[in-house]
């Protein structure tokens, strides 16, 4: 053979090698299965957990590309899983009762949160809400048609106070009336916009305090992950590997060790909280994302489950019972 | 004239409500995403009059912004007509004035006037003046040449002449855009009240959307379509009374 000959061949091996090189170095070629997760709510320290989860690469090591996408008051997760554009969601009990009582097919895999954030912002010098019956007379701000008009009236039932014993006030997103005084009892996120108004009021020399349901026996269920019956049905696999990653991406989320890589994945999303205001936020949803650290993060409390269906069957948001904890189906914790 | 408003709308809405009830029964959805007849028809009989009252409340404010509305947009549109200085102010300040959206300046007015009355009114104004006001210039600044020649030449001619002359041979157009803007007055007020105020029927839309009520929100449109159809009807019948009433007088 000639070295004019020779040379072609010379190259190719040499490209041969390369190639061989660079395929080895990078390992094997795992197809990610694509999925979408709709959120309920904007990013901000309440999905704290889902976001560290994708950053992390807590989902894509479980072969996971998922599109986190925020929600808001238009987006409906459940909606989103009958319809195909989303495969996971998150959702409220009260969401997911209603769907199922006009004949969704909802599954529930995880209970985010143990506590409900949603509780009742006032200004502590000037009353104290020991009681329920301490909000007799007074101004309660509530957002009609809202989780929280449903569990003021709640809470009102079961020491038989009807809204005729208390002021009760539509709010909006605009806290003027509760800056105002004029609604001086306003319901808010405690780990978010609770953070917020506090600092608001504490720069005015305010001291304030909060008005928990969970406190006065009302455990109404908050946010929980979610899926459609056919996801499990047809995707058993990548609905287990989908909670496992995303719980134990809540998990390291809410390891206070942890904090700063949170705070940096969250900001990437919510850039208008200080980091100050951000890691008080944390501080306080870690609260309620695992009160007791003998429950694991993502346990369904059945009982405040059935307390919820019951709540909404009272209050007539569902014609009837539509058997909730029977679409609770909670997955291997990681 | 308005029969055959009411009518169009009839089909209109069935239209809307077919492809719905399609595309349900196509993709085999739940009562959850998209209600079912039975289930509309039960929360019609349920919510009619509760939403008629609240429709009636919208309507009100709409018609009121919707007067104010023709009032600045005829005061802005005739003061502007004109090629000078002054003319060209007006316009230029009218037309900045609505490049801000009314959305975003919306929760800066309800901090300023409270979630009542005026704020609904001051929206459904802003939406459907500048509408208005874009075809009042333009049919008051269009010379009707035949006609006002005569008068110019005879050194009769007045501004308030050159406005009526050119009001009466547009009177079919201005019709027309006053009828359009009645939806956008409405559209104004359902906006402002899904914003932030706490009556009509934009709020009680905005409560059926938080219970995910999706039959209600159908009813409450039916409701919301059916009025603005009379009353689009009834302006067209005063316009070609007024019309008749000019040509005779």
């Amino acid at each position: 053979m000639g070295p004019r000959l020779a040379f072609p061949w010379l190259a190719a091996l040499i490209l041969l090698c390369l190639v061989g090189n660079t395929l080895v170095a990078a390992g094997p070629v795992v197809e990610q299965e694509k999925v979408t997760y709709r959120l309920k709510w904007l990013i901000n320290a309440s999905t704290a957990g889902d976001v560290f989860a994708l950053d992390q690469g807590f989902l894509s090591r479980q072969g996971l590309e998922v599109a986190v996408k925020a929600g808001g008051p238009e987006r409906d997760a459940v909606r989103e899983l009958e319809l195909g554009y989303a495969q996971f969601g998150v959702a409220s009990a009260d969401q997911v009762i209603r769907a199922l009582a006009k004949g969704a097919s909802v599954v529930v895999l995880a209970q985010l949160f143990q506590v409900n954030p949603l509780q009742w912002i006032y200004r502590a010098d000037d009353f104290s809400l020991s009681r329920i019956q301490d909000l007799a007379g007074r101004t309660v701000g509530i957002t009609y048609g809202g989780n929280d008009e449903t569990i003021m009236r709640a809470l009102l039932a079961t020491v038989g106070m009807n809204e005729h014993q208390v002021r009760l006030a539509s709010v909006r997103y605009d806290y003027t009336p509760f800056f105002r005084n004029q609604v001086p009892i306003w319901p808010v996120y405690r780990n978010t916009q609770g953070i917020f108004l506090s600092d608001k009021l504490a720069a005015e020399g305010e001291r304030v305090a909060f008005f928990d349901p969970f406190e006065h026996g009302v455990r109404f269920v908050a946010n929980s992950i979610v899926t459609s019956k056919k996801m499990i049905d047809l995707h058993p696999q990548t609905v287990g590997r989908f909670t496992r990653a995303l719980l134990a991406g809540w998990q390291a989320a809410m390891a206070p060790a942890n904090e700063n890589a949170v705070i940096r994945a969250v900001t990437k999303y919510d850039r208008d909280t200080s980091e100050a205001v951000m890691r008080r936020q944390l501080a306080a949803t870690r609260q309620m994302i695992q009160p007791d650290p003998d429950i694991p993060i993502g346990h369904i409390d059945i009982t405040a489950w059935r307390q919820t269906e019951q709540i909404m069957i009272q209050q007539r948001l569902i014609p009837g019972p539509v058997n909730v904890i029977g679409r609770l189906e909670p997955q291997q914790a990681p | 004239m308005l029969h055959r408003r009411v009518f169009q709308f009839f089909i209109v809405y069935l239209l809307g409500i077919g492809l719905l009830f399609g595309i349900k029964l196509a993709l085999n959805l739940s009562d959850y995403v998209i209600p079912g007849p039975t289930g509309v028809w039960h929360t019609g009989q349920a919510e009619f009059s509760r939403y008629m009252g609240d429709v009636l409340d919208t309507f009100a404010v709409a018609v009121i912004g919707q007067v104010l509305s023709i009032l600045m947009a005829l005061g802005v549109g005739v003061a502007g007509r004109r090629a000078t200085w002054f003319g060209s102010f007006i316009k230029v300040a009218a037309y900045n004035v609505q490049a801000y959206p009314i959305v975003a300046i919306a929760p800066i007015l309800f901090i300023l006037l409270g979630d009542g009355f005026l704020t609904r009114l001051f929206i459904a104004a802003m939406i459907c003046y500048f509408p208005l006001l874009l075809s009042v210039i333009g049919i008051m600044s269009e010379p009707v040449v035949d006609i006002e020649h005569f008068y110019r030449v005879t050194g009769r001619m007045r501004w308030q002449l050159e406005v009526k002359i050119r009001a009466f041979e547009n009177l079919h157009k201005l019709t027309t855009v006053i009828s359009g803007s009645a939806t956008l007055a409405m559209a104004g007020t359902i906006v402002a009240e899904f914003i932030a105020a706490n009556a009509g029927i934009g709020y009680s839309i905005r409560i059926a959307l938080y219970q995910s009520d999706l039959s209600k929100i159908l009813v409450a449109l039916f409701i919301i379509g059916i009025t603005l159809s009379l009353y689009q009807g009834i302006l067209e019948l005063l316009g070609a009374g007024l019309k008749k009433a000019w040509a005779a007088g």
